[in-house]
């Protein structure tokens, strides 16, 4: 509007067309570049905590008092991977004995769990004519923004009623339980999207209606199958806050219970390359899954929020 | 991108209402009941008993003393519980959704280069575990180790107590909220921005419109409904977003950075367990959250999705 603003408003300057194409030109540039200073500035921000702790997890000896822009910046040289075999021999071993089995088997067998009872749910919200469907829907809407976390005391005054604490069992039915609503949801949405006609064909081929859903449309929601897969993957992956109030137990700990120990300011301040090592052998599986899968979960998310 | 596009309303379905259908759905029927309907139960029940660690096994009915104490003797008040988790999420949100909308605007002007690559750097603090890089974050904000203050006092400015001070406590907790979550608001918001058709940012141009005039008359009015969505679910998600408060500064110093989920998880039933106590929190917790589910509901008619 400037630009516009000024050209008009001098009477005279719009004979010289050259130089208002200069300015013109001039003010897009400036535009740009402060642009592209703000976009990096951003990049920098979002890219510095994991490259710190990237960098400190391969530089031997380092505390949390010896981290400097130099140590930041080290020569590859002296980069190594001590700090990851000290991790793995960190107490008895507890990470590759305990910690990460435990994880790996809370969110394989909730992402099992999940995906087969929300894929059912949700093709079955999306197309059965099921008696009081709206308000299981209502419902399931509601509770989808009261997340387990504000549920976690009474959870636990139930559980230990049932005694369902310090059991896989219970932590089992938790992690598979909050990831399934939530998917069930997903799943029905996307499946709305779809035409009928496909498995409408598929009976009058002499399928069944069951076996027209399953053989015909779950090739098709396969995006929405992987989203709600890595969903129910990551919500158990770094969970503290339930199982921490479930398991008193060291032997049901899992990954983000070991790696609480680990960070303590005062344990930081001696451990702190044994602390980055494990940030990142418990960190970059999910990021690497993240990366790999964006274009599945960011659409699947902005279609969760806001239509 | 994948074509999201669905069909809100749900195809016309015809013929017999299906029994057959629950025995699809009845997982999610088991979860609503078991993992929502129950805990609620039990935490109202709860919330009359005396349920702690010294009346483990024979807590009795106390009726409304645990309301009666969090309303009238507990120290922080209620009133000071909710203010903080009010400013946490409000300042959080606000934050969090300028610069996102910020940087979608940014990044879709016509003729910026490497939007792409930029876009992928922005999901970086997304797409790892925030448990992890909280508690990196923890150690960069220490006061005597912390590279932050580490970098403050070489350029020579006095190092800042960001996490040792009621005052700025607070506040680091919403940047570090900032830092996890801008990602998400930044990828709606393009999605958004790229719904308007491109016609309308040209009429614009032509009627002389310069950037801040189409942001102003153009992408605002169109994308209003969005973005109060967006808004109202992220402040709603902030209000309970745990592990940010917990890990970062645990509800320190004294009680200024508590918000009401993780006091009654961290103070009332680990430090000094009384599950009776910190059942009627949730339960309070449980109540704001229908406020505002009606509120919500009031204004942007969510529940309109499920018909």
């Amino acid at each position: 509007m400037e630009i516009n603003g000024k050209v008009v408003d001098k009477p005279g300057e719009e004979h010289f067309s050259v130089s208002r194409n200069l300015h013109f030109r001039r003010v897009r540039i400036i535009k740009r570049i402060a642009t592209h200073l703000v976009l990096i500035a951003v990049a920098v921000y979002s890219i510095f905590p994991i490259y710190y702790m990237f960098v400190n997890s391969l530089s031997p000896g380092i505390t949390l008092a010896s981290v400097s822009i130099n140590s930041l910046l080290p020569l590859p040289t002296r980069l190594n991977l001590a700090n990851y075999t000290g991790l793995f021999r960190f107490d008895g071993s507890a990470l590759l004995n305990i910690w990460l089995p435990n994880t790996l088997f809370y969110s394989g067998s909730a992402t099992i769990i999940a995906l087969g009872l929300s894929f059912s749910a949700g093709l079955a919200l999306s197309r059965f004519r099921i008696p009081g469907k709206r308000v299981i829907l209502y419902m399931m809407l509601i509770l989808s923004t009261f997340p387990l976390a504000i549920m976690v005391i009474p959870l636990y005054d139930m559980f230990s009623e049932l005694s369902l604490t310090n059991s896989y069992f219970g932590m089992i039915i938790l992690y598979s339980g909050g990831a399934v609503i939530f998917n069930a949801w997903l799943i029905k949405n996307f499946t709305d999207g779809i035409p009928a006609d496909f498995e409408e064909s598929a009976q009058i081929d002499g399928h069944t209606r069951t076996q027209a859903l399953f053989r015909v449309l779950l090739p098709m929601v396969k995006p929405v199958l992987i989203m709600s897969m890595l969903l129910a993957f990551f919500g158990p992956y770094s969970d503290y806050l339930l199982i921490n109030m479930m398991v008193s137990n060291g032997k049901l700990d899992n990954m983000a219970q070991g790696l609480y120990k680990y960070s303590q300011i005062s344990s930081q301040a001696i451990n702190f390359g044994q602390f980055s090592a494990f940030s990142i052998v418990m960190g970059l599986p999910i990021f690497i899954l993240f990366i790999v899968f964006q274009r599945y979960l960011v659409s699947g998310f902005s279609i969760a929020t806001y239509k | 991108m994948l074509s999201w596009a669905g069909n809100w309303r749900g195809k016309k379905q015809h013929g017999k209402l299906d029994w057959h259908g629950y025995l699809f759905i009845l997982p999610i029927l088991a979860v609503l009941v078991f993992l929502d309907f129950s805990p609620l139960a039990y935490g109202i029940y709860y919330s009359l008993t005396d349920f702690s660690l010294l009346h483990i096994f024979n807590y009795s009915y106390v009726g409304a003393r645990n309301y009666y104490i969090i309303l009238f003797e507990n120290n922080p008040s209620l009133a000071t519980l909710i203010w903080q988790t009010f400013v946490w999420s409000g300042g959080s949100i606000i934050l969090m959704s300028s610069l996102g909308f910020m940087l979608a605007l940014l990044m879709n002007q016509p003729g910026i280069r490497g939007t792409k690559l930029y876009r992928t750097i922005y999901l970086f603090p997304w797409a790892y575990p925030a448990f992890i890089t909280i508690l990196i974050w923890k150690g960069l904000l220490d006061y005597n180790l912390g590279f932050i203050n580490k970098v403050l006092a070489m350029v020579g400015v006095e190092k800042v107590y960001w996490l040792g001070l009621s005052s700025t406590s607070m506040f680091s907790m919403i940047l570090v909220n900032l830092w996890l979550s801008f990602p998400y608001y930044t990828f709606v918001y393009t999605a958004a921005l790229q719904s308007v058709p491109k016609e309308l940012y040209d009429a614009a141009r032509i009627d002389g419109y310069g950037t801040t005039g189409t942001v102003r008359k153009v992408a605002l009015p169109l994308l209003k409904r969005q973005i109060s969505f967006v808004t109202i679910f992220g402040f709603i998600f902030t209000w309970n977003n745990f592990y940010i408060p917990f890990l970062l500064t645990g509800g320190g110093p004294g009680t200024s950075t508590y918000i009401l989920i993780t006091y009654a998880y961290n103070e009332v039933s680990i430090a000094y367990p009384s599950w009776g106590l910190a059942s009627a929190y949730a339960m309070i917790n449980v109540l704001i959250l229908l406020v505002f589910v009606i509120l919500i509901n009031k204004f942007t008619r969510m529940m309109s999705v499920v018909y």
